[in-house]
C-alpha cells in the first residue's frame, strides 16, 4: 500500500475506460463524477478527466491521455475540504492534502521542479484540488469524500497491542515491573479501550468489559491513599 | 471511547486542531467519530505561511490518524473530571 499520490494507468479495455480496481478484496466503486479537473500540487489544472471515487481511494482519470491518471489512498489523505474562497484558488474546488513519507522534511524543491520538469514525484506532492465543472457537485463530492475516508481507519499492526504499556502514574511503574503485563490487559476480546488507541477496526460502541480482578497485587498500597487525588476510586471492589 | 465521548460533548465549540505536519486548523467542531476523525466548520489555518493557499475552507474534514493535538477552550475543560475520567478509562 503506497503511501501518497501515484500514477494509476490500469484502466478497462471496454470504450468507457472505468478504472481497474481490487475488487477480490472488496474494493467498490462509490461515485464517478465527469468534467472534472485536477490541480496537482503547484501545477497548473489539468482538464478533462474523471473522477472515480472507490471505498479504496480516489482516481481520476484523463479523458485526452488514455495513459494519464492519477489515484490516492484514502489513507494518505490527511484532510479534504471545500474551498470556496477565491483568494485560495480562482475556482471552487476540493481542496485535499496527502500525506507523505517525507512529510517530516521540508521539501523546497518541489515548488521549482512543478513549473518546468514533465516528469513528477508524485509521492512528494502534498496538495491536490479537484475541480468540477459544475460547481454545484462540490457538497455532494465532499459529502462522498467524508463517507469513504470513514472506511479506511488505520490498520491495526500485529505487534501494538502486545507491547502496549500504558503509564499512567508513578507508582504503576512498581507494580508493572513484578506483574509485568499478563493479567491486566488481557481481555477475551481485543483490548481497544485504551486511550488515543481507537482507530482500528473495533468496534467501539460495543461495550467495554468490566476486568474483575480479586488479586491482592491490585489492591490500593498504603502510600498511594496519601496521595489524596480527588475522586481516586477503588475501581477493583466493584 | 473516552476521547470520542468527550469531543461529541464539544461540538459547536471553536477548538484548534494542530496536524503532525505541523499544520493548525481553527474551526468550530462540527462532528468526531470513532476513530477521531473531526470535521469542522468555518476554518481558518492559524499559520498562513506553510499553506497560504489553504486559507478558509467552508468544512473540513480532518483524518484522525494525522492529528497531533486537539486545542480546547479553556472554559470548556473541567479538568478534574476529565482526569477522573481518564483514571477510570485506564482500569
Amino acid at each position: 500500500m503506497a503511501v501518497g499520490l501515484r500514477h494509476f494507468t490500469a484502466r478497462a479495455g471496454n470504450g468507457v475506460g472505468e478504472p481497474i480496481l481490487d475488487t477480490d478484496n472488496g474494493e467498490e466503486l462509490v461515485h464517478v463524477q465527469p468534467s472534472v479537473s485536477v490541480a496537482v500540487g503547484n501545477r497548473a489544472s489539468e482538464s478533462l478527466g474523471t473522477l472515480y471515487i472507490t471505498t479504496r481511494q480516489v482516481i481520476w482519470l484523463s479523458e485526452l491521455d488514455r495513459e494519464k491518471g492519477y489515484a490516492v489512498d484514502f489513507l494518505s489523505l490527511s484532510l479534504h475540504a471545500v474551498s470556496r474562497d477565491p483568494e485560495a484558488y480562482p475556482s471552487p474546488c476540493i481542496y485535499t492534502q496527502i500525506e507523505t513519507e517525507a512529510d517530516e522534511v521540508e521539501d523546497e524543491s518541489e515548488d521549482s521542479d512543478s513549473e518546468c520538469s514533465e516528469v513528477l514525484d508524485l509521492s512528494k506532492i502534498r496538495e491536490m484540488r479537484f475541480i468540477p465543472s459544475d460547481a454545484n457537485q462540490l457538497d455532494t463530492l465532499f459529502q462522498v469524500f467524508c463517507e469513504c475516508a470513514e472506511l479506511n481507519p488505520e490498520p491495526i499492526e500485529e505487534g501494538e497491542e502486545e507491547g502496549h504499556n500504558w503509564i499512567f502514574s508513578a507508582d504503576q511503574l512498581e507494580d508493572e515491573a513484578g506483574a509485568g503485563d499478563d493479567v491486566e490487559w488481557h481481555f477475551s476480546q481485543n483490548p481497544t479501550n485504551t486511550i488515543g488507541h481507537s482507530n482500528g477496526h473495533h468496534d467501539l460502541a460495543s461495550s467495554v468489559l468490566e476486568l474483575q480482578i480479586n488479586d491482592q497485587r491490585f489492591e490500593d498500597a498504603e502510600e498511594m491513599e496519601q496521595d489524596a487525588d480527588t475522586g481516586h476510586h477503588h475501581q477493583s471492589q466493584q | 471511547m473516552l476521547f470520542f465521548s468527550y469531543f461529541k460533548d464539544l461540538v459547536g465549540r471553536e477548538v484548534t486542531v494542530e496536524l503532525k505536519n505541523d499544520l493548525a486548523i481553527r474551526g468550530t467542531l462540527h462532528s468526531v467519530d470513532q476513530y477521531l476523525n473531526i470535521k469542522l466548520e468555518n476554518t481558518r489555518v492559524v499559520d498562513q505561511d506553510k499553506y497560504p493557499h489553504m486559507l478558509s475552507v467552508r468544512n473540513c474534514f480532518i483524518r484522525g490518524s494525522v492529528v497531533r493535538y486537539v486545542q480546547l477552550p479553556p472554559e470548556e475543560v473541567d479538568i478534574e473530571l476529565l482526569h477522573d475520567a481518564t483514571r477510570r478509562e485506564a482500569r
